[in-house]
């Protein structure tokens, strides 16, 4: 459960946006509208100005990125000198977690990665692919899903795929999106129009 | 033609044509055989080596700070770190001179332990580490800022401390840009000339026992034989600068 309340003034820009949810939840909005302010306030990338922001129940407001048990996943992340198969064990190893062979060849299987090598070769689809997984097998509590979806083809079945296994793992997922048909995934949506944000569902 | 490719022809040939001058004297009219003596090639070998030292140390000991300047701003913090580049560089000598001198309370106690940087190796490197770390911090600081820093949030996010992201994110894919800055910082200390002509005129230990580095030799052999020598000694310093240079090109490449 991810409650934000929070004000940040970027320039002439403010933001001014409440997200109260859990699960499954669809931010949509246009370009400059605050979708990846409210992302980054929420990941730590930001502090905001005013507000509060709790995790199941735990302040983070302003605990550093590596302390939120947030993932943060945008077009850009990966961790370019590693192959695809160290990758995605990277951030469970880094917790400690011991993960199960048969979990990690599931998730590789239904999220479409049969390919190898190392990540800063994959084409911008394949590595967000495995950007994702990675965050899901290192059981974040909440994900951050920045613009990433709409790079990646049969996208419905992927956003399926996914949703299932952040269910499963129950990991909350706030994902930005420009396309309208995602937001039919999703189990809850807001809108952002001039830093504001509206609950549509 | 173009004026800024005429221009840019008139710059570049105002910093070659004294160089390919001095090539040219040097290996023609005013050829000296001491420009090219044993004395010549073991100072330049004592000057390449302590140079890729000091240019290891300042991978070890700066690059760190290179990226902490990278990440955060500091204007402070990367003025003071300007100061050994923008001060005359005696003074960087007479400095360590200081530091190290018997005279002083802790000159003495580095010397009760055995450290002396007066006329030695450690000497040289201190000093040369000292003028030519701005070079790599300054070179390092714009690349470690051209980097993606959602690599490094993405990281942080999945858990890592902000070291374990520097060591396992940061500096694996810094390789390049590593190597591109200590040869910078290699070559400038390898032109190198006024703190060393103060801590390490020259070098009291073997295996370059009595060794001038390659700068101060020339200075003596300019002040000693005259300008021919100095010349000679000058052209193959040159040729070995070059070589560095085309090793900077390919690696950047």
């Amino acid at each position: 459960m991810i409650e934000a309340t929070v004000k940040k003034k970027l320039g002439s820009f403010t933001l001014d946006a409440n997200v109260s949810d859990e699960n499954f939840v669809c931010l949509t909005g246009k370009n400059g509208s605050g979708k990846t302010t409210l992302i980054n306030l929420i990941g730590g990338i930001l502090i905001p100005d005013e507000g509060h922001i709790t995790l199941n129940s735990k302040t983070i407001t302003n605990l550093p990125i590596e302390r939120r048990q947030v993932s943060i996943i945008t077009p850009d992340s990966c961790i370019p000198h590693l192959d695809v198969d160290r990758h995605i064990v990277w951030g469970a190893k880094n917790k400690g977690l011991n993960v199960e062979q048969d979990y990690i060849t599931e998730i590789k299987t239904s999220l479409g990665i049969g390919f190898d090598g190392k990540v800063r070769k994959l084409s911008l689809g394949m590595r967000e692919r495995v950007a994702l997984a990675t965050s899901l097998i290192s059981k974040p509590e909440l994900m951050l899903v920045d613009e990433v979806l709409s790079n990646i083809d049969n996208r419905r079945d992927f956003i399926d795929a996914f949703k299932n296994f952040a269910t499963k793992a129950k990991i909350d997922v706030i994902f930005t999106t420009q396309s309208p048909e995602d937001s039919s995934e999703a189990d809850h949506h807001y809108r952002l129009e001039s830093g504001k944000s509206t609950r549509l569902f | 033609m173009n004026w800024l490719k005429l221009v840019s022809g008139l710059s570049l040939a105002l910093l070659v044509i004294p160089v390919l001058f001095l090539l040219y004297e040097g290996f023609g009219p005013l050829r000296d055989p001491i420009g090219y003596s044993y004395e010549v090639f073991k100072s330049i070998e004592l000057t390449l080596i302590s140079s890729a030292i000091a240019a290891t140390v300042s991978v070890a000991l700066f690059t760190p700070l290179a990226y902490y300047f990278a990440r955060n701003k500091n204007s402070i913090g990367e003025t003071l770190s300007d100061i050994p580049a923008s001060i005359p560089h005696p003074i960087v000598g007479v400095a360590i001179l200081v530091i190290a001198s018997p005279l002083t309370p802790f000159g003495k106690f580095l010397l009760s332990i055995g450290i002396n940087f007066f006329d030695s190796i450690l000497g040289l490197i201190v000093a040369l580490t000292i003028v030519s770390a701005p070079i790599y911090i300054k070179s390092m600081q714009p690349f470690f800022q051209s980097m993606n820093i959602a690599h490094e949030n993405y990281a942080l996010g999945l858990g890592a401390s902000k070291f374990r992201t520097f060591i396992s994110v940061v500096l694996p894919n810094s390789g390049r840009g590593i190597l591109s800055a200590s040869l910078i910082s290699m070559s400038r200390a390898m032109s190198e000339f006024g703190s060393i002509a103060i801590i390490a005129y020259y070098v009291l230990q073997q295996p370059f026992y009595g060794v001038n580095p390659a700068p101060v030799l020339i200075f003596q052999y300019y002040t000693y034989y005259g300008l021919g020598a100095a010349v000679t000694a000058s052209a193959v310093m040159i040729l070995v600068s070059i070589a560095m240079m085309i090793l900077l090109r390919l690696v950047k490449h």
